[in-house]
């Protein structure tokens, strides 16, 4: 490689980087209590494999840098090292996230957005009204999502655990739902929920030790508000006291709905979902979508965020089609909860939900990987981008040649990023 | 099709050719957390922050907002800013403190691909920036983002009551409600370097994992997950590693999209608060943004 010798000095930074990173290791601090824990809402996570369209590994650097420079002169070098071996790590960063639009990317790179309609879990120590945590209690709560479209019930639930996993008796003593209103001296309605472990009403099953219960903010005087709305849920477990907090966000407006079965259609080398809206109330509005692979394997995440006019609109989702090609999908594909809202600039609540469409949206037709393009995304942000952290490649290089007169002049091109992606990726660079 | 090869030198030739490319200039936003301290709109005052003579980047600017009501409300006070600064032939880098990452990646997230209008950089009382040339740009120029205390995970003091909930922001840091905000792995190509700090000393009980008495590893390390995970250093043994740069944590759970670790604060040596003074985890990131944001 041509610029091998800058590039062994940024691979020596960050090698020293590294090992400076581990004088800030200490042994003997203190463990973190078992009690504190909170699970993750794992379910909805997709673990990220390695794979086609997969973004480059950034080098894993601990700041602060600490460079046992010799010399001012040393020390130049050393800094300068450290911003080029950052500037090669945007370029090829961007110039790699980029090949597909932002519209368009492998739903691996939004593990957290992948299931959007299965239950959100945690795990906490019981907590007293008063303030106390009582370690050796384990309240599990649950609430099927967080944004609530206009006439969408959610399910909250309750349970309790010893440490050692087993379920415990819990009783619900008092349900209620009150809205937190923008306007702190403005008083909302507050509602009683009703929650049991009888097998009914959003309960799954009865007498299993968990409490729960379907509430719809539509049927009750909570119907026109619009915000954060707060589940109270006072419990007694083992004859101790204690209290759940659990936040929906309500949008009681219904901005625009579907009104035509979704069609698809091959458009510039990309399959396009092609969405028809009737829109009430104009303005920008977010959707997205997630597709299937015929197995049934998560492939891409889609996304629209543009601003649509009153009226009959279309929405087009687009799988591009480098993205079909790296994957190399089976078909047909699926698209799948598709969620829609109107993003109201600047408010307080800050969207309007569109009806959820939960589960199979549309089915493609077969086709060929033939019918896609190769070609990665090209677009003015994309050259703009490029641009600059090729300038900024090329001007710390030169800044470095100038403590280094021998070093011969040369050009960064993108071959080179593949090589720096795979020096970063090895332990010996 | 034009094959990147050729693409690239020649967009640096063109891009050196273009009539006031030379004017171009390079800025350090600041954008803070919760709390009173700067006044929306100035850029000029760092009192959030510290001393405002102190080195922080080149051409620094306080991105301030109120630091009490809820994250979309204040969007604003962001796009104004990064109109005024990031767009035309002007870049930005981005430091952010606290509840300032849950507010920037909000705005990038739901207007990063939207129609900006290039601005002139220079602002009025209320922090709006004149337009230059008329015309306008998809998203930001952003080169990229180093986030101290990063709390757009959420905290759990949020979650526990520990926060008086009349605020607005208090809701919107609830764990589970910040997650659900936005698309956290939706960046638009920006990478978020995240400094995770863990002095603790009076509300580790109420967070997950290491903390800094404020905002839990799994927020401060960038961590996906529609709540928290307890997440630790390489030296505790009741909780899994975050892991530096992007790679899965110890465990298995995974970052957002676009975020890498860079600093995490294994002796736990950095409290969460900046006291007006550039301290704690804002240290460690204003001392790498005076070396990098040049």
């Amino acid at each position: 490689m041509q610029n091998s010798r800058y590039r062994g000095v940024a691979g020596v930074v960050l090698v020293a980087l590294v090992a400076v990173g581990g004088s800030y290791l200490q042994i003997g601090e203190r463990p973190t209590a078992p009690e504190a824990v909170v699970e993750a809402g794992a379910g909805n996570v997709l673990p990220r494999p390695p794979e086609a369209g997969d973004r480059p590994a950034p080098p894993a650097v601990q700041d602060p840098p600490g460079p046992p420079a010799a010399s001012p002169a040393e020390a130049r070098r050393w800094a300068l090292a450290k911003r080029l071996a950052m500037a090669e790590e945007l370029l090829c960063s961007f110039q790699d996230a980029s090949k597909y639009p932002f519209t368009s990317r492998p739903i691996h790179e939004h593990p957290d957005q992948v299931y959007p309609n299965r239950p959100i879990a945690e795990r906490r120590a019981m907590r007293t009204r008063e303030g106390p945590r009582d370690a050796d209690i384990r309240i599990h709560t649950t609430q099927s999502r967080v944004f609530i479209a206009a006439g969408e019930p959610v399910v909250l639930s309750i349970a309790a655990m010893d440490r050692g996993g087993e379920r415990l008796p819990i009783e619900v003593e008092r349900a209620t739902a009150r809205g937190l209103s923008a306007q702190p001296d403005r008083v909302t309605p507050q509602v009683a929920l009703r929650m049991a472990d009888d097998g009914r009403s959003g309960d799954a099953v009865a007498g299993d030790r968990t409490v729960s219960g379907a509430w719809t903010p539509a049927e009750t005087d909570l119907a026109d508000f619009a915000g954060t709305i707060r589940a109270e849920i006072e419990y007694k477990v083992e004859g101790r006291a204690g209290v759940a907090w659990l936040d929906v966000v309500y949008s009681p407006e219904v901005p625009a709905t579907w009104s035509a079965p979704i069609r698809e259609a091959i458009e510039g080398g990309s399959l396009v979902f092609l969405l028809k809206a009737k829109v009430r109330a104009p303005g920008r509005y977010l959707v997205s979508g997630r597709v299937d692979d015929a197995r049934g394997r998560p492939m891409a995440m889609l996304m629209f965020n543009d601003l649509l006019g009153a009226g009959d609109q279309e929405i087009r989702l687009s799988l591009h089609g480098k993205l079909i090609r790296d994957l190399e999908p089976s078909f047909p594909l699926k698209l799948r909860d598709v969620d829609a809202y109107l993003l109201r600039d600047d408010a307080d609540a800050d969207r309007a939900l569109m009806p959820r469409i939960e589960g199979e949206a549309h089915t493609t037709r077969v086709y060929t990987l033939s019918k896609f393009s190769p070609d990665e995304w090209q677009s003015e942000q994309r050259s703009r981008y490029l641009t600059e952290f090729t300038r900024d490649v090329e001007q710390t290089r030169a800044e470095l040649a100038e403590l280094d007169p021998g070093q011969p002049s040369i050009s960064f091109t993108p071959d080179q990023c593949r090589g720096f992606n795979a020096n970063i990726s090895s332990p010996q660079a | 099709m034009i094959s990147l090869r050729v693409l690239i030198p020649l967009m640096v030739l063109l891009s050196t050719a273009v009539p006031g490319a030379a004017m171009a200039t390079n800025y350090t936003l600041w954008i803070k957390g919760r709390g009173p301290a700067g006044a929306s709109g100035n850029y000029n005052d760092f009192t959030y922050w510290g001393p405002a003579a102190t080195a922080a980047g080149v051409n620094k600017k306080a991105v301030n907002w109120d630091g009490y009501s809820s994250i979309s409300s204040q969007s604003g006070k962001i796009r104004d800013a990064l109109d005024c600064f990031c767009t035309g032939s002007n870049w930005c880098y981005v430091a952010t403190h606290d509840a300032g990452d849950l507010i920037l990646g909000y705005t990038l997230a739901n207007y990063g691909g939207s129609a900006r209008i290039k601005k002139n950089a220079v602002a009025n009382a209320t922090g709006q920036c004149g337009n230059s040339d008329g015309g306008t740009q998809t998203g930001w120029n952003i080169k990229w983002v180093r986030a101290a205390s990063g709390a757009a995970g959420g905290s759990e003091l949020s979650d526990y009551g520990v926060w008086s909930n009349v605020e607005p922001l208090v809701k919107d840091l609830k764990t589970t409600t910040a997650r659900a905000l936005y698309d956290h792995n939706k960046t638009f190509g920006v990478l978020f370097y995240m400094y995770a700090a863990a002095k603790s000393t009076f509300n580790d009980a109420k967070l997950p994992g290491r903390d800094d008495d404020v905002v839990a590893y799994h927020s401060s390390g960038g961590v996906a997950g529609t709540t928290g995970t307890a997440l630790g250093n390489p030296t505790d043994f009741f909780a899994n590693d975050l892991t530096l740069g992007t790679a899965a944590n110890e465990g298995g759970s995974v970052k957002w999209s676009g975020h890498s670790v860079s600093f995490r604060d294994d002796a736990a040596a950095y409290s969460h608060a900046p006291l007006g003074a550039w301290a704690g985890i804002v240290a460690v990131v204003r001392a790498a943004m005076e070396a990098y944001a040049k």
